[in-house]
């Protein structure tokens, strides 16, 4: 693995705190060690379930056994009369204590804007119908035993295709349909099918992507508790946004957002699948304050599985025009979107993202992508690593290979003919995305010469194949008029606060979560780098509503290092500059003459340098909180907090390569070895962004392989509630020859030049897999249209393709 | 039948002897992280597949999740929280943090058990990155981070057959 | 299946007991009948336990019930106490040695920190029809010995695995598995998991040959896990291997009969014809697999 930064000098000036960061010496750019791998490497990492210390209630989730159907039975009498029921709740009581949940973004059209805790009418098994409340969680589950519920069943719908065919059981019967809303994006269906009845060639698939589980080790876990006295609600919460988590709640339980506190402990992994609030969290929070105590719940595996939201879930008809030369003059794309039982908080978004981020690094004369959210009875879906763009990815790929062969060209040749050069950045789309910086022919280019000779075997009963493919990454959600332009009701800026406190030691707080991908090492990175401090002076605070900066996004989106990051790297310019004006005060000179100098580890001090005094920065910092010498008389506090609201979206970059073995006799697939040359601007530590890289490709093979959270066709039930039958990446599914590069181009967009990374390593992953099973297999690329590539479903076509003998 | 049979349960965790109640049915990773106040043992899956639970019985890797408290009554248990001395990161956890072995550090307690019972066999890296690692599921770091720390500690001078062996913290050095 | 009303993730309400001997352990087993459930390894009992897919009054632990635990190898015959875990059959050098591919198979089954506790009795006992060590027994002619409340008896182990269950009786105590070793044999277990990094197994097959120097096989124990509701004895196709040398002809015709015999279950990880074909795909891995006789001593078992 190897960094290879590149790009303009270095500066370390406050005159430019937004330059793009290089190597100074300064603790911007390093792999430093993270700061809080100690403790989780001794066991002593506070996960929420870690907690409680034996004083909580438990709570148990009642769920839907169907997947549609009325609730005309909930008997809690037994349950009740056992002593050691604590609280039974049914669709009635919670009915009475609640209100609906709010949404988020609604795609046009969309009628459902609330989104019920517990309606009598469940769309999806596994749907919360109530919940039990006892000692401990085996007890409240013995008691959840005791509750009596039947149902009258209704028609499930299972899949868009079922929901969208004449005479379909409908979801929601008071919306007339199961459409929930539809958008399109890009050039209008005209202007696009104009475009394509002139090319020379068109190529049409039907590409889908399967819904997964988000499958963090860690499953969503809650502790509340209700103080009657201060009636105050504090949860500890596995959640990616502890501000929305906590608006949403106090508008469920009717309090003020003022009575709750979300604080995050530790999370075990979050993929998106904890950037909303559920209605079964909700739920454990109305019991702790109908109770007065603390309430904890965990979800278990199979919840996580089944009655957690989901990702992806996509099919589309997709077309790409070539003209006699190769060039790219047209892509259409109709996306259907599986929103399952209802749109969640921003369920549709990763749908109208795919739409949005359907051309990638290439040029279209025309281009543009219609969107269709569909009711059905599985569980929601929602934000998911990659959020439409791998699903984009999966979409533009596919059809560019299939070109390539059907057209009898290269696909590296037919590529290339149609990249968006670096001489044309800044450049935007059909569908008014902005590329700001980098080379995208380039990458391409490294990739493809990483797999040049990689096997290929077109004999035998194993076949070998290899393939290269690019990818843009939208990073750094995103400018607040843009959301709002979107219609979408979420601010994208952050706010970054940093404390000198009054013994020099520095505290940081941003509005972003760590969930494991090392952010609160990053941030302090920055904010060291920015005052010219050792990172042992500074500690970074995120995760609590009562004390750390309101933020809408927070962890998702690719976006904490770009946009807290850059809150922080100019709230840090602001703050060097007056602990240099207090130390010019204290020393007796000028601003300019006062010099920060480190040694190691050592605590600085400020040199004047005509007088040759110093002072530490302790010592400044001190006099500063005492209010002496300050430079200007209406400002005592050493805090500094900037708001940044991006001023567009920064776009990262990459190209992956992957050579694969196909197995004739199995349909198994092996990935032999993998290859990601990723830009993502100056990487704060290169260590974490390898981490995050290798992390996503594991998924992303995932996704490519082995994933899928299915559902009975006829039933509607999830035929996937155990770890056995969702089969996650193993270790053995990620080659042990796995090539991670970088290269620096500094964006445009944000201080430091910063790109997000934390999705962009598994946008290319399952096409690039897929391709090179196409280069492997040609004789069955027309059908690699689906993923999971899972062995019986490559045997079946290469049974029917005549390889392979029943 | 509703009432929950109990009885008290006597181990030794960490080199230390301890005592508790628990019933009959309670699992030996519930009664160590809750009971025992050990949270430092995850647990995932409650059926043995994704391995954050595995503790050492005996010396030998398993899924507390898949054993009843009551099962251990008599025996040796070490958990993550025995392995750094007085706080000091162990050798295998000082690796395991160079090589970037760990993200969300959910899964990184099982892992770590089980790579100390494979450093204490003596298994080679092959089988260790093989077999061992194979009996665990993480979902941020794509393995390689893992796999280079058991490389690493393959390559290190004296090599991972240096881990002792024993029911408690490792010895200093 | 499907979901229950509410999740669970914790084992119902039950009584434990820790006998120290077979004869106490016969009489609970006797005492509770149906409503006990026997606690080998655990590997398979209690994921089930905790989701509440079994719930016996009493779970009878066997792992402190002396001298179940033993391994012998003598009279041409390996002898294995039910209670022997797999981990220490992985690594027992003699037994290694009398039976390779007894190891070879228990390094197929599940991981190094399932198989510190899982049992060979157990696996036997549990009968997952895909599962490898049923078929190991079935293919290598094992003898399981069963201890009741009326006294002991032997079952050979096609006699033991019954469709979707096994012939040991409520009550009843596997104590006691005794593999026969065949002089001249050679034998190889080949599994396909459901991905080529592994999961769990889709099909597997163990097939034996006892060839000639001139390469005539004259005798063949072959059986498949996953091709049927238990276990399955290819007969067919030992009889397709007997009494020649093992050409292509003679694997295509062995192939073939398994496949007739085959009758594999069906689920989203395959339909009856793909496992069929795995079925024929790991059966001529295995026989092709077989080292030719003489080249390799060690490897007779």
């Amino acid at each position: 693995m190897t960094a290879a930064p590149a790009g303009p000098g270095p500066d370390d000036t406050t005159a430019r705190p937004d330059a793009p960061q290089q190597p100074t010496g300064g603790p911007i750019g390093r792999s430093v060690p993270r700061l809080h791998d100690d403790r989780l490497l001794r066991g002593q990492g506070r996960f929420t379930d870690d907690i409680d210390d034996g004083t909580a209630l438990h709570a148990v989730v009642l769920r839907s056994p169907v997947a549609h159907g009325r609730l005309t039975r909930f008997d809690a009498g037994a349950a009740r009369a056992d002593g050691r029921a604590v609280l039974v709740l049914g669709p009635d009581e919670i009915a009475r204590h609640t209100r609906p949940l709010p949404t988020v973004w609604r795609i046009r059209g969309q009628r459902q804007d609330t989104i019920e805790l517990a309606p009598r009418t469940v769309r999806y098994a596994g749907q919360p119908v109530g919940l039990v409340v006892a000692a401990g969680r085996a007890e409240a589950e013995d008691v959840a035993e005791l509750v009596e519920t039947g149902y009258e069943p209704l028609p499930a719908v299972v899949g868009t295709d079922a929901a969208l065919a004449d005479g379909a059981p409908l979801v929601h019967p008071e919306y007339g349909g199961n459409t929930a809303g539809s958008a399109r994006f890009g050039d209008s269906e005209d202007e696009v099918e104009r475009a394509l009845a002139g090319a020379a060639h068109v190529v049409t698939r039907e590409l889908g992507v399967q819904r997964v589980a988000y499958t963090s080790l860690e499953t969503r876990a809650l502790l509340a508790e209700w103080t009657p006295g201060t009636e105050q609600l504090t949860v500890w919460a596995g959640t990616q946004v502890p501000h929305p988590f906590r608006y949403g709640l106090a508008r469920a339980l009717r309090l003020r957002v003022d009575q709750v506190r979300v604080a995050v402990p530790d999370l075990g992994g979050a993929f998106g699948g904890k950037t909303v609030l559920h209605a079964d969290e909700t739920l454990v929070c109305l019991a702790a304050r109908l109770l007065g105590r603390r309430v904890a719940w965990t979800e278990d595996r199979a919840e996580a599985l089944t009655a957690s939201y989901q990702g992806r879930g996509m099919s589309a008809t997709a077309r790409l025009g070539l003209d006699a030369d190769g060039r790219f003059v047209a892509l259409d794309a109709h996306i259907t979107g599986d929103v399952g039982a209802f749109v969640s908080q921003a369920g549709t978004g990763p749908f109208q993202v795919a739409a949005q981020a359907i051309e990638g690094p290439y040029r279209f004369g025309r281009a543009g992508a219609s969107v269709r959210a569909v009711w059905t009875n599985a569980v929601p879906t929602g934000a998911y690593r990659g959020y439409g763009m791998q699903e984009a990815c999966w979409i533009r790929e596919r059809l560019v290979a299939e070109a390539a062969r059907e057209l009898g060209l290269p696909a590296a040749e037919l590529r290339r003919r149609n990249l968006i050069g670096p001489e044309e950045l800044p450049y935007t789309t059909r569908t008014f995305s902005t590329y700001d910086t980098g080379d995208y022919p380039r990458a391409l280019h490294s990739a493809e010469q990483a797999v040049a000779d990689a096997p290929r075997v077109r004999e035998g009963r194993i076949r070998r194949g290899a393939a290269a493919v690019p990818s843009i990454e939208a990073t750094g959600y995103g400018p607040t008029s843009l959301l709002e332009a979107a219609g979408m009701e979420a601010g994208g800026w952050e706010s970054g606060r940093i404390r000198v406190n009054e013994d020099g030691t520095v505290t940081v707080f941003a509005g972003v979560v760590a969930m494991g991908q090392g952010i609160e090492t990053a941030l302090a990175q920055i904010v060291a780098d920015r005052l010219g401090v050792p990172l042992g002076l500074v500690a970074v605070r995120l995760g609590d509503t009562d004390t750390t900066p309101r933020s809408e996004f927070s962890s998702q989106a690719s976006r904490s290092v770009v946009v807290a990051g850059g809150a922080l790297m100019r709230a840090g310019a602001r703050m060097r500059e007056r602990m240099h004006a207090l130390a010019a005060s204290l020393l007796e000179t000028s601003a300019e003459d006062v010099r920060l100098d480190v040694e190691g580890e050592d605590e600085p001090v400020f040199r004047a340098a005509k007088t040759s005094r110093t002072a530490t920065w302790a010592q400044v910092a001190h006099r500063g909180w005492l209010g002496w010498g300050r430079p200007d008389p209406d400002r005592i506090v050493l805090e500094e907090t900037v708001d940044f609201d991006p001023p567009g979206l920064t776009y990262a970059y990459a190209a992956h390569a992957a050579a694969v073995a196909v197995d004739l006799d199995t349909g198994q697939i092996t990935v032999e070895g993998y290859w990601a040359f990723s830009d993502s601007g100056p990487l704060v530590n290169p260590m974490i962004a390898e981490g995050q890289i290798a992390g996503a490709v594991a998924q992303g093979l995932g996704i490519a392989l082995t994933e899928e959270a299915a559902l009975d066709p006829s039933t509607g039930l999830p035929l996937t509630t155990s770890l056995r039958d969702y089969e996650l990446p193993a270790p053995a599914t990620v080659p042990t020859a796995l090539h991670l590069s970088h290269t620096s181009t500094p964006g445009t967009v944000a201080p430091g030049g910063f790109k997000g990374l934390g999705e962009g390593g598994m946008l290319p992953a399952p096409v690039v897999v897929a391709n090179a099973v196409a280069d492997a297999v040609p004789e069955i690329a027309r059908r690699l249209e689906r993923t999971p590539l899972s062995p019986y479903r490559v045997w079946t076509m290469l049974r029917d393709a005549g390889l392979a003998t029943g | 039948m509703t009432t929950a049979a109990r009885r008290t349960v006597t181990l030794t965790v960490n080199g230390a002897a301890r005592s508790a109640p628990a019933e009959d049915r309670t699992l030996l990773s519930d009664f160590l992280r809750h009971t025992l106040r050990l949270t430092g043992t995850h647990v995932g899956c409650e059926e043995g597949v994704c391995g954050a639970c595995t503790v050492l019985l005996d010396g030998e890797p398993v899924r507390s999740c898949l054993l009843l408290a009551v099962q251990a009554q008599g025996r040796t248990v070490e958990t993550v929280e025995g392995l750094a001395d007085d706080g000091r990161l162990n050798a295998l956890q000082r690796t395991l943090k160079e090589t970037h072995g760990l993200q969300c550090g959910f899964c990184t307690p099982g892992v770590l058990m089980s790579l100390t019972a494979a450093e204490r066999e003596g298994l080679d890296e092959e089988e260790t990155a093989g077999q061992v690692l194979a009996g665990h599921r993480c979902r941020c770091t794509g393995y390689a981070g893992i796999r280079a720390a058991v490389a690493a500690r393959h390559r290190a001078p004296g090599g991972p057959r240096q881990a002792p062996r024993g029911g408690g913290a490792e010895a200093a050095g | 299946m499907s979901l229950r009303k509410g999740s669970v993730v914790k084992p119902p309400v039950f009584e434990y007991m820790a006998p120290a001997t077979v004869e106490e352990t016969v009489r609970a087993l006797a005492r509770h009948g149906a409503r006990a459930a026997p606690l080998a390894g655990g590997q398979s009992l209690v994921p089930l336990l905790n989701r509440r897919r079994v719930r016996p009054d009493v779970v009878v632990d066997l792992g402190r019930v002396a001298g179940l635990d033993t391994v012998r190898v003598a009279d041409g015959a390996v002898r294995i106490g039910a209670l022997a875990r797999l981990r220490t059959l992985e690594r027992h050098e003699t037994l290694g040695a009398a039976l390779p591919v007894l190891r070879q198979t228990v390094r197929l089954v599940a991981h190094p920190q399932i198989r510190t506790r899982a049992t060979l009795g157990g696996s036997l006992c549990h009968a997952d029809p895909a599962a490898e060590l049923p078929a190991l027994a079935v293919a290598l002619g094992a003898r399981l010995r069963l201890a009741g409340a009326g006294g002991e008896r032997e079952l050979d182990a096609e006699e033991f695995f019954r469709p979707g269950r096994t012939a040991r009786r409520p009550g009843e105590l596997l104590t006691e598995i005794t593999l026969p070793l065949r002089d001249g044999f050679t034998h190889r277990f080949v599994e396909i998991p459901r991905h080529a990094h592994g999961g769990l197994p889709l099909v597997g097959v163990c097939a034996g040959t006892r060839r000639e120097a001139d390469g005539t096989v004259t005798a063949a124990r072959i059986a498949a896990a996953g091709a049927a509701d238990r276990p399955l004895r290819l007969r067919g196709a030992e009889r397709a291997l007997t009494g020649g040398p093992l050409t292509e002809e003679a694997v295509a015709r062995a192939l073939d009969a398994a496949a007739s015999a085959a009758a594999p279950p069906a689920d989203p990880h395959g339909d009856a014809a793909y496992r069929t074909a795995l079925l024929r795909t790991a059966l001529r891995r295995a026989l092709a697999a077989a080292p030719h006789p003489g080249t390799d001593p060690k490897e007779r078992a």
